[in-house]
């Protein structure tokens, strides 16, 4: 993998690496997608599973359940003003 | 060997038990680290056997940070479907939470801060992902873990740990409340020191679950089988050690099972498809660790969007950072057919042809290549090469089969473990082949706390 398409996946993948990371990862990461270069060879078809087995489509009835621990869940986020505090946008 | 939940729940137990449980607890994992919190209010609890669960698995109210520093400081406002149910069964009572390699990414259990220690001799590997899981599972004598594994998280580290691992048929057991690698592959199971406490605890946990549509499979059968298979793909990776000592395994097993072998050519593939689709579905599953929403507060209010992710994302540890790029990479237009698509066409193979073969007997295997590795041997491997040691947990995993691990020799003082695994949903049948392996083989273990 080159450089260029390497720094592509660490911004679309929202990542940051020192130098020393950078170095070590772009390396293991060429190994890896050597070792999975080997799949090209498997004559698989076209017939995609995207679970191991067969889910059902379910409904459920249409109505709104109150989830009851709002305060719990709000305290595992800073707080400004009863509002979850985020980036810029 | 016997039901240990049985036998706790109708002994004679002294009035400190429990408090004098969680004090030699404590002791014992300050040397080995399987439990990253110990819930000190079990030392209230009344004639109940003490369950643990992977710090992946959410628990209300306690830290559940799935290994990672990103988690950090998150606290769950509800329990994990699992956990609700063995708190509303009167015979368990919650312990506290075992530690794992960071977000389930690991075969060894080092790829954590404070990775558990293998109990029969710390220098050696615990295993992973669910180590601490297993650890505990060899600390204490009466107890069961609810572990979970994506690609052999609970058949690895139960192996190493000498004690029994269930992995249930994928969808039999709910997933929700379970913090996800790859939910195509993601399945909680147990750990425990016999087959009869893993089949008791995984009917008290099983069955329809509104809050996961995948937990589809409510009908687990008793099969049980005549035939016992060795697949060719798959027995040639063992080492020169394994393979003596299972060798050994099937001339026992043959006096009972017939035993074959088999070819499955797809099963060549099979390391590469599961960590092509683990690491493609693994890479989504942790964009929402974005610094604001789940645990690690990363505090630059007036940074831009991209910058504020970025800085907060840098938390992750370096096994995960690998498996994000790579991740993000196989998902890329120009090369999903080449790796994502493919890999799941030869899962839909392997499903095929290992159902086959299920549907006549069972599938037997060493559960690693290799015997215990000592800690400082697992830092020199590479990523490849640690990946290769999944050769026999992956394929089961990939195709949804239950399959358990369970004890079969001691060599220099370690266990050694082999992996049995079924057709889908005949998972009892499976649970049952390890316990009529009890009645003829004696478990070791080094520890016993909680002894009466």
């Amino acid at each position: 993998m080159d450089e260029q398409e390497f720094d592509r996946l660490l911004k679309v993948a929202r990542l940051k690496l020192s130098e020393s990371e950078k170095k070590t990862i772009k390396r293991d990461i060429d190994e890896v997608i050597r070792y999975f270069d080997k799949i090209a060879g498997v004559a698989a078809g076209d017939d995609p599973s995207y679970q191991p087995i067969r889910v059902p489509t379910r409904f459920r009835e249409d109505r709104v359940i109150p989830f009851k621990d709002v305060e719990l869940l709000k305290k595992g986020s800073k707080l400004r003003e009863g509002y979850i505090i985020g980036p810029k946008l | 060997m016997a039901s240990h939940i049985k036998e706790f729940l109708g002994a004679e137990k002294p009035g400190d038990y429990y408090s004098a449980l969680v004090e030699q607890l404590k002791k014992a994992n300050g040397e080995y680290h399987a439990f990253n919190q110990i819930d000190g209010s079990v030392a209230d609890a009344n004639n109940a056997v003490p369950f643990s669960s992977k710090a992946n698995i959410c628990v209300k109210g306690f830290e559940t940070t799935a290994g990672s520093k990103m988690l950090q400081g998150y606290v769950p406002p509800f329990n994990a479907t699992v956990i609700e149910r063995m708190l509303g069964d009167d015979r368990f009572t919650f312990i506290g939470e075992t530690g794992m390699d960071e977000f389930g990414f690991g075969t060894f259990g080092t790829n954590t801060e404070v990775p558990a220690k293998n109990a029969f001799d710390s220098g050696y590997a615990a295993g992973g992902s669910s180590s601490g899981a297993a650890v505990a599972t060899a600390l204490l004598k009466y107890h069961v873990a609810l572990s979970e594994s994506t690609g052999g998280s609970i058949s690895t580290p139960a192996a190493l740990n000498g004690v029994v691992g269930f992995t249930p048929t994928y969808g039999s057991v709910s997933r929700y409340g379970l913090i996800d690698y790859a939910s195509s592959l993601d399945k909680i199971g147990v750990m425990a020191r016999s087959g009869e406490d893993i089949r008791i605890v995984f009917d008290a946990v099983r069955g329809r679950d509104d809050y996961d549509t995948t937990c589809a499979v409510q009908d687990i059968r008793d099969e049980k089988k005549k035939k016992l298979f060795v697949i060719e793909e798959l027995n040639q990776y063992s080492d020169k050690r394994i393979h003596s000592h299972f060798e050994r395994l099937l001339d026992t097993l043959g006096e009972k099972y017939e035993i074959a072998t088999k070819s499955i050519g797809v099963l060549g593939s099979a390391v590469e498809s599961y960590y092509i689709i683990a690491m493609a579905e693994a890479s989504t599953n942790l964009a929402k660790y974005n610094g604001y929403k789940y645990g690690l507060q990363h505090i630059e209010p007036n940074a831009r969007y991209n910058e504020f992710f970025t800085e907060a994302r840098a938390n992750f540890g370096v096994e995960a950072k690998r498996r994000i790029i790579l991740g993000t990479f196989i998902r890329s237009e120009s090369v999903k057919s080449r790796y994502y698509t493919k890999a799941l066409s030869v899962r839909s193979m392997i499903i095929k042809e290992m159902g086959k073969v299920l549907k006549e007997g069972f599938i037997i295997s060493p559960t690693l290549p290799v015997t215990t590795p000592r800690v400082s041997d697992v830092k020199k491997l590479t990523p490849v090469q640690e990946y290769a040691m999944d050769i026999f947990t992956v394929p089961p995993s990939l195709g949804g089969f239950p399959h358990i691990t369970f004890p079969y020799q001691y060599t220099d003082g370690m266990p050694i473990g082999a992996q049995l695994v079924g057709g889908q949903a005949n998972d009892y049948a499976v649970i049952d082949f390890a316990t009529e392996w009890e009645s003829e083989f004696d478990y070791k273990y080094k520890h016993n706390i909680g002894s009466l």
